[in-house]
């Protein structure tokens, strides 16, 4: 006896065991098994074609993995399901079967890009009725296979990503490594040579020295700049109460400070869950930056704090020589310097960036050239 | 066979000289004063291979038992073992090389206490699909204590099912006798065997509407089975069928307990028996099993506790109308079986499922 309200719940329940997970062989399972257990069937699978070769993607029970070329045989067999249709058992069905099959009927939905549903019984019971009810919920079915199949993509690609940052990190830090030690070596050598001929020297050879020895020193301090980039991922991230206002006066008490420069401190700066180290890195560059390219007589270093919504906003504020508007970004990108100063890497503000960004952060700049920079940067609340 | 002795080492020889050098199955009422422990010592040092399950009665010819052990001849016996944990979702299932063109059956004794059977047969389904016929029922207390119910020779177990595997033909009726009273809903929050929500409400304020409007009698703090066990749920199938789904308990919150999983968005219907109705269901399961059967030697009744709680004396006619269908056609046959917590079999040839209020019969050859 016909039932239209128990046919529209039991829709209503098949539909809402669609989607539930982007795993795909958990939706599958979800939707499918669910079908199995309210419509007498015995069996059901998904067929996609990929390459020329229809292969099985899902099935219940498991059986044996298809692998069927798209001969013409197979392509007379889906020409003829435009949306569902439903075939009588026969011989040519059964490279298209994972399971053996000599009898009953097959009910075939056209998933679209996502392939073909089988839906096999042994004993007739597929009506016209019951396949076109399921037409609008395998639609559904057939788009969240789409989207789970998009999200494995993501995950595989994230991951993908994951790895090749990983591998490019333990690069780095094997290349520092590995670079350290010639260094040394001529460095060493470079010791040697002034030792043994230094006294006969004249004055030019002696300037080669130097600039040899100063050379060296940058390089280090390149390839310690690498190194501390490379490990920023690893290193002591074990997050704490970190108070900001002694963090700032630890990393000032470690900075040369010429007596011409003042360093005022916000009385406000919060106490934050984070990672100390790498709090500590942010400030020490930004605060050292601000004290060096300061050209000011009476110069002038402000840290200060205030709370947006969600977030905490940092400021370290100075009166130097100004930053033009054009390097606004080229600044935060490794390696990328605007003064010739032997002492910088130019890759300190990208370390910057890279522990705000860590905390979903965001890291910005106003500056005017020759009144002074604020270097602003959030930090999310935890 | 029925063994009446609880002195393990008759027991085992008892068996013994049943089984030979075949398997047994062993199904004990949990009224048998026997130490199992040692039973399964012994029947391992006699190196009889074995699985059982202990039930609140069992059935052998057309007698009912609190107590005594009903064992019975697992013929080509391919594969015996155990399942732990099946409360667990990721239960694995090993795989078995099934010959073409033979007929496998496949019996199982769950803990019908434990929660995820469904998903443990699903996964039975999924590995053996059409090669074999299933066949099984819930073990346990009729106190609904869980504790230790299956056992093989690995030991006697909970929260776990235990299984066999024959190279035998069988064939199986299942049948409830319950007819729609009311509905359906749609269970609107579950989880596991626990009906949270039903239409977005408290499902005991539903079903309390419907059962005390039918039966005429009013849920008190300490009846509430004594009326239920006359009005389980229905989980609604295509072609108005229903699988049946006991509740056992109301909670503090409202909530209703089931023997058996009830998942978010099923449509139920509220049921109702009489005793004719269960009765004359039985005997279609027999006649169903009987008809397709060619020489069968024994059958199992896997009969649900519930339904001789409900037909109480009655019963006895329910298990005499089987008796009588299978010796019409089958004479020689022999008969025996447990009471159990909750039924297990294919619906048709489909898909496994796990009934309860629900009556199997396994006819083997």
């Amino acid at each position: 006896m016909e039932n239209p309200i128990q046919d529209i719940l039991q829709l209503y329940e098949y539909s809402m065991s669609i989607g539930k997970t982007l795993d795909y062989k958990q939706n599958c399972d979800q939707f499918l098994k669910l079908l199995l257990k309210r419509i007498n069937f015995n069996a059901c699978w998904i067929i996609k074609k990929r390459d020329d070769v229809y292969t099985s993607r899902y099935s219940i029970p498991s059986g044996k993995s298809i692998s069927a070329d798209d001969t013409t045989p197979i392509q007379q067999v889906f020409a003829q399901v435009d949306s569902h249709r439903l075939f009588p058992y026969s011989e040519k069905f059964d490279e298209l079967c994972p399971i053996k099959i000599d009898q009953g009927e097959l009910l075939i939905y056209n998933l679209m890009e996502e392939g073909f549903l089988f839906l096999y019984s042994k004993e007739k019971c597929f009506d016209e009725r019951l396949t076109c009810q399921l037409l609008p919920v395998i639609k559904k079915f057939s788009r969240s296979l789409i989207a789970s199949n998009v999200f494995t993509n993501q995950q595989l690609l994230l991951e993908q990503l994951q790895e090749s940052n990983q591998e490019l990190n333990n690069y780095a830090h094997v290349v520092s490594h590995d670079l350290k030690s010639p260094i040394r070596n001529i460095e060493t050598l470079v010791s040697w040579l002034e030792e043994e001929f230094g006294e006969q020297s004249q004055t030019s050879d002696l300037n080669y020295f130097t600039k040899i020895r100063e050379n060296i020193s940058k390089m280090e301090g390149l390839i310690s700049s690498i190194l501390d980039y490379s490990s920023l991922s690893n290193k002591q991230n074990k997050e704490i109460d970190v108070s900001i206002k002694e963090l700032v006066e630890e990393v000032c008490s470690h900075i040369l400070i010429p007596d011409h420069i003042k360093i005022e401190i916000a009385l406000n700066l919060p106490t934050i869950k984070a990672a100390r180290y790498r709090l500590q890195q942010v400030f020490q560059n930004l605060i050292t930056n601000a004290v060096k390219y300061n050209d000011k007589s009476n110069g002038v270093v402000q840290v200060g704090y205030k709370e947006i919504e969600g977030y905490h906003q940092f400021f370290v504020r100075d009166n130097g020589i100004g930053i033009d508007a054009k390097y606004h970004q080229k600044i935060f990108e490794a390696f990328q310097k605007l003064s010739a100063s032997k002492d910088s890497s130019g890759i300190g503000l990208s370390i910057v960036k890279r522990i705000v960004n860590s905390y979903k952060g965001e890291i910005w700049l106003e500056s005017k050239p020759l009144v002074g920079t604020v270097f602003y940067f959030t930090l999310k609340q935890m | 066979m029925f063994i009446k002795s609880i002195r393990p080492k008759k027991i085992v020889s008892q068996i013994k000289n049943h089984v030979k050098d075949n398997a047994a199955l062993i199904s004990i009422a949990e009224n048998t004063d026997v130490n199992i422990d040692q039973l399964i010592v012994l029947l391992n040092e006699a190196q009889i291979e074995f699985m059982g399950g202990i039930f609140p009665k069992v059935i052998h010819n057309d007698s009912i038992n609190d107590s005594g052990i009903v064992i019975n001849t697992l013929v080509d016996a391919v594969y015996i073992g155990c399942t732990q944990n099946i409360s667990n979702d990721n239960t694995l299932v090993l795989k078995i090389d099934f010959e073409d063109d033979r007929d496998y059956s496949l019996i199982t004794y769950v803990d019908g206490l434990t929660s995820n059977i469904s998903s443990f047969l699903s996964n039975l389904y999924q590995e053996y699909g059409m090669q074999t016929n299933y066949f099984g029922g819930g073990a346990g207390s009729l106190s609904l204590e869980q504790r230790p119910c299956v056992f093989t020779g690995q030991g006697i177990f909970q929260d776990a099912a235990v299984m066999c595997i024959m190279k035998m033909k069988s064939s199986i009726g299942v049948k409830h006798g319950w007819d729609k009273l009311a509905g359906p809903y749609i269970v609107t929050k579950a989880e596991r065997n626990t009906i949270q929500e039903i239409n977005w409400k408290s499902p005991f304020d539903i079903y309390k509407e419907v059962v005390e409007l039918d039966s005429k009698s009013k849920f008190t703090e300490d009846n509430f089975f004594d009326i239920a066990k006359g009005y389980p749920f229905g989980i609604v199938r295509s072609n108005d069928e229903h699988v049946i789904r006991d509740p056992l308990i109301v909670n503090d919150k409202g909530e209703l307990i089931c023997v058996g999983q009830v998942e978010e968005n099923t449509l139920v219907s509220i049921m109702k028996g009489k005793s004719d109705s269960l009765i004359a269901a039985a005997s279609k399961a027999a006649k169903e099993s009987a008809q397709m059967a060619v020489e069968p030697k024994k059958a199992i009744i896997i009969d649900c506790i519930s339904r001789i709680l409900f037909l109480e004396d009655d019963f006895q006619k329910e298990l005499r109308s089987i008796i009588s269908v299978l010796h019409d056609k089958h004479p020689e046959i022999s008969i025996s079986g447990a009471l159990t917590l909750g039924e297990i079999s294919s619906f048709g040839n489909g898909y496994l499922e796990f009934y309860n209020k629900t009556v199997v019969v396994g006819l083997f050859e």
